[in-house]
Order: C-alpha cells, then structure tokens, then sequence
C-alpha cells in the first residue's frame, strides 16, 4: 500500500478510478446475476416482460424435488449429469495424459500431431455438432459404412436414448482433449531431464519412472485438469443442444435449466418461460457442483502438500 | 583398457542392438497410436470436404464415396442462400467491439490487483477466482437485460462479453513478472498512473495481452446460447446462430449444409493455425505454478 509511487491525495484515487468500469461489468453481468439466482429460485418470475414477480418461498424446490413425474424426471436429468460428468472427466483426463507423453517425447512430427489434437478446441459447439452429425449420418455415413462391414447397424445420435448421449460424451471428450492434453504437456515440460537419466541410472523401468518421477511431479497439472474437467462437464451441455436437441430422456441439468427458463418443453411438463423454477434448477446444479468441486478441491491441495512438500 | 573393450564388444553390441530394437517398437507403437487418434480426429473433417464437393444425388448413392466431379455449386448455395455475409459481418462486429472493450478495462483491473496498489486487493483477485464455481447466471443476467431495455438489441448482446474472470487472473499474474523498479522510475520522472499504464504496462504485457484476448475473441465467436436467448432479429444473428438457421432448413440437404460448415470453419482454423501459440497458452495458464 505504501509503495504507490504516482502521487497523493486526489491523485491517489487515479487506480480506483480506472479499476471501476471493467469491477462493474464483472458484478452487474456475472457476480452479480450468479448470486440473484438464488433469490430468483424462491419467485415466480416469467421472462414476459410486465409480469409482476412473486415470492413463491420454497415452492419451486418442492416441484423440482417432490412433485410427482416431473421431479422424476429431474433425478434422471441429475443421474445422466453425473454419469455424463464421470465418463468424461475419466475419460478425458487419462487420454489427455496418454497423449500428452506421447507428443512430449523426441520424435519427427509430433508438433503436427498436437495441432491435430487441440484443433476443435477452437471450432466451437456448432461446428464440432454439425461436423460429427456428417461423420455419425446412419444411412451410409463414414462410421456406418465401417460398422456394416461386420453387420452391425446403429442409428448413432438417433438411437436409444444410452447410445445418443454416449456418443455426446464421445463428441464432448473429443472437442476438448486438446486442452487437457495441452495443460499435461505444459506440467511435463517442467519435469528436469536429469531426474530420468538419475532414475535410469538407477535402472528404472520405465513404468517406475512414470509412478516415481513424472506422476508426483505432475501433481500441479493433474489437479488443475481434475477441478477442470469436472466442473467443466458437470455445465456442459451445448453439445447435448446441437447433436440430438431437445429428446425425452436426454437432458442433464445444464439443459434443463435452459429449456425451462426459455421457453422449450422439458421432461413430460410442458412450460414456457418459467425463469424462477429454472433458477431453483440453477442452484441444484451449482450444489452439485460444489459439493462433489469442493471435497475434490480439498483432497487434491492436501496430496499437493503431501506429495511436493 | 583396449583389450578389454575388444572382449566385450559383441556384447556389448548385442545390448545395443536389442535396445535398439525395443525403441524402434516404442516408437512404432507410438505413431501408430498417434495415427490412431489423428484419423479420429481429422476423418469428419475430410467427410465434411469430400461431402461439401458431392452433389446430393451423389450423396444419396454413397455418402462416403468420392464425388465423381469437383462440384462447387454448394458452396455458392450456401453463400447466398445463407445470408452468410450479413452474420459474419455481425461476428466480427460483435467480436471486436466486445474484446477490446474488455482488454482495456481487464487491464486497468488487473494492474492495481497485481501490484496491491488498491485495498483489498487480495480480496478482489479472490472474488474473480471463485468465477469457477459460481452458478448459472443466465436467469437475472435476462431480467436484467429484459428492464434494462436491451433485449434483441446487438448493445445489449456486447455487453453481455465485457466480462471473463480468467482473463483477469492471467494477466494478474503476467503483470507480476514487470520489475517494481519500473514503477518508481517512471514515477520519479514524473509520469502519472494512466499513462503509466497506458504507455508503458500496455506494450510490456502484449504476449498476455494477445493470449488473454485470442482466448475471449474465440468464446464470444463461438457463442451459441446467448444469441439464441437474446437475439430474435435475423439482422442481429451471428454466425453460430445463423449456422442453427441454416441447418434447420437445409437438415436434410448434407452437401449444402457440409459447404455452408466448411466456410463458417476455414476462416477459425486459418486464425488458429496463425494464433496457435497464444490460444495453447491462454488455456493453460495458470496449470503450472511457476
């Protein structure tokens, strides 16, 4: 505080000043609204403009939770949000790490082979969605034409609710295995050469050398891909919007909150608009992801002590 | 010493051999792990080539096979019949607007957090921290926009991405690697705050600069949800939902549909081939502690 070194008095307000533009956009658009969301779960607000608002108390939560075929519909949508997170989150994690070693090591055209893999980080929902519509088409796409040479056909996307949202899943991971990739690349470039030519002096094999060197010395990139992915896939749902749409029986929360709160059917009820029963459905997300971030967030500071010291 | 590496030698050479041997596998293996994943990933791409080229009763035939002549025809279906140019134009309007409004103000954010040149500095860098876990705000974030008057209106839309807590953190963080002394020795010639930022932090930060803003200029053009929610004048759409436009009533129609994605892609995968370094370290920063 001392060290300010552009003047005194009026002059001293100049970083306040110039802070408060970009301080107010962050609470009036995003602190702001993340926060009223949880006032707006005990109303009836619409999103019709000139509707009045009213305070509905616990209301929303009882339908969400308790009422009837309806709330049995949002545990499905909780129960596909945590199978969806899980598979992904594993999943991702561990090819991230195979294929970060995998183009970390000395060999011709790996610089190639990374571009390859991060590449639709960038393209975005709409495109990765359009582009494996194409590949996944059932009458005689890429993937069927592969499939029906050992007799086995699939309507892909449009199959069984399981089968559309495993392929989401295999879509999910393979838009964005470039960033988790990237982050494990980035963790074992700052592994010092010499602790493998130790190990190998030593004679490790080369699986010792993975459980002794890199894995306690990647813990910085593992926790950061861990906390990301997890809390990344517990939110996301674009693609659920651009692959198979709005279909009974395959939203997760993220979705739901969406299709209530603007204005498309979800479940077996029907509704329009309905903003203070899609925040109540906002903050049963963000439980979740509290209360499986946070102990995961705990956990992973503790190894981090215990394992770098 | 020569007699006794002579007397070794073929041992030796029989080591180095089945060495050899095992690292040549290793690598094999590798590649054709690689080559594995790469046609995962690059295969929809070629499918999306090869259909944008086909003609649809081509297609109908045999999705996979070659086309039989080069066809552009789609292209210029897509092109025209698309309104492509309209809601590119309004991307990159929209992408613009947005991202330089936010590097400034993310900057005069971040110096001060970085430098503790404000009380609480610790507290506010927290405040953009905890951004992560922080829930959906899309339910206030549309009343609000909805009283503010600002519903289906492009201002309204740019303000929503004058906002990303990461960036702010990335350049926290970037701002501490300028020395102190830099400060003082400006201060001492009698340069004022703003201009200090403005004409000396400025230039010195431009790689996190650009990482920081390639990372926002993305999000914002890949954007689907919030046009969707916010814009309902076809004039106002950006690509992305142009694209959703499009794909409802051209579904059925792949060669057309692939042509109208391979021209919405080109112009990101052109910018990311060019960009790839800042974008790689804009989504890693942070991921190892220095």
């Amino acid at each position: 505080m001392n060290n300010y070194h552009f003047g005194r008095g009026r002059a001293r307000l100049a970083p306040y000043l110039l802070l408060l533009p970009g301080f107010l956009f962050y609470v009036v658009i995003m602190l702001g609204p993340a926060i009223a969301t949880g006032a707006y779960s005990f109303t009836d607000a619409s999103g019709i403009q000139g509707t009045t608002v009213n305070w509905i108390g616990l209301e929303n939560y009882r339908e969400f939770l308790f009422m009837g075929q309806a709330s049995l519909d949002n545990y499905a949508a909780l129960w596909r949000t945590l199978i969806f997170a899980f598979s992904v989150t594993s999943i991702q994690f561990t090819l991230g790490l195979i294929l970060a070693m995998l183009v970390n090591q000395r060999l011709k055209g790996v610089n190639v082979f990374r571009t390859i893999f991060f590449m639709p980080v960038i393209l975005g929902a709409v495109i990765q969605g359009l582009i494996w519509s194409l590949f996944l088409y059932p009458l005689g796409g890429p993937l069927a034409s592969l499939l029906g040479v050992f007799g086995v056909r699939s309507e892909f996307l449009g199959g069984q609710p399981s089968e559309a949202i495993a392929w989401v899943i295999f879509v999910q991971i393979w838009a964005n295995l470039g960033v988790t990739m990237m982050i494990f690349i980035a963790g074992l470039q700052t592994i010092p050469e010499d602790l493998y030519e130790g190990a190998r002096m030593d004679g490790a094999n080369a699986w010792q050398m993975f459980r002794n060197v890199t894995w306690p010395l990647l813990t910085p990139s593992v926790n950061t891909n861990l906390l990301l992915n997890i809390i990344g896939s517990l939110q996301a749902w674009q693609l659920f919007l651009v692959l198979l749409g709005y279909r009974n029986g395959t939203q997760v929360l993220g979705y739901l909150i969406f299709a209530q709160g603007f204005g498309q059917t979800s479940g077996s009820v029907t509704s329009a608009f309905r903003q203070g029963y899609a925040a109540s459905a906002s903050i049963v997300l963000f439980c979740l992801v509290l209360v499986i971030g946070l102990p995961v967030q705990y956990y992973l500071q503790r190894r981090e002590k215990r394992v770098l010291g | 010493m020569s007699t006794a590496t002579t007397t070794k030698a073929p041992e030796l050479r029989e080591q180095r051999q089945s060495l050899l041997r095992r690292i040549a596998w290793g690598r094999v293996g590798a590649y054709a792990l690689l080559g594995f994943f790469a046609v995962i990933y690059l295969g929809p791409l070629l499918m999306l080539v090869n259909t944008s080229l086909k003609t649809m009763p081509d297609f109908m035939k045999s999705a996979t096979a070659l086309p039989t002549s080069l066809n552009f025809q789609n292209f210029v279906e897509a092109w025209t019949k698309a309104n492509f140019l309209r809601y590119m134009t309004n991307t990159l309007l929209y992408t613009v607007a947005a991202t330089s409004i936010y590097i400034v103000t993310a900057v005069f954010v971040a110096f001060p957090i970085s430098r503790g040149y404000i009380k609480g500095a610790g507290w506010l860098l927290t405040l953009y921290v905890i951004a992560l876990f922080l829930p959906v705000a899309l339910i206030p974030q549309f009343q609000l926009i909805l009283n503010l008057g600002l519903y289906n209106n492009p201002f309204g839309y740019v303000m929503l991405f004058l906002v990303n807590p990461i960036g702010v953190v990335i350049l926290v963080n970037y701002i501490k690697t300028l020395p102190l002394e830099l400060d003082e020795a400006a201060a001492m010639d009698g340069c004022g705050y703003f201009r200090f930022v403005t004409m000396i932090v400025f230039p010195l930060i431009q790689p996190a600069i650009a990482t920081v803003a390639v990372l926002h200029a993305i999000g914002i053009w890949n954007e689907l949800i919030l046009p969707t929610i916010y814009l309902t004048n076809k004039d106002y759409y950006p690509i992305t939902r142009g694209m959703i436009v499009f794909q409802g009533v051209y579904g059925s129609n792949w060669p057309t549909l692939a042509a109208a994605v391979l021209i919405m892609t080109l112009p990101m995968l052109i910018l990311f081939l060019v960009l790839q370094r800042y974008i790689v370290s804009g989504l890693t920063a942070g991921a190892v502690k220095g």
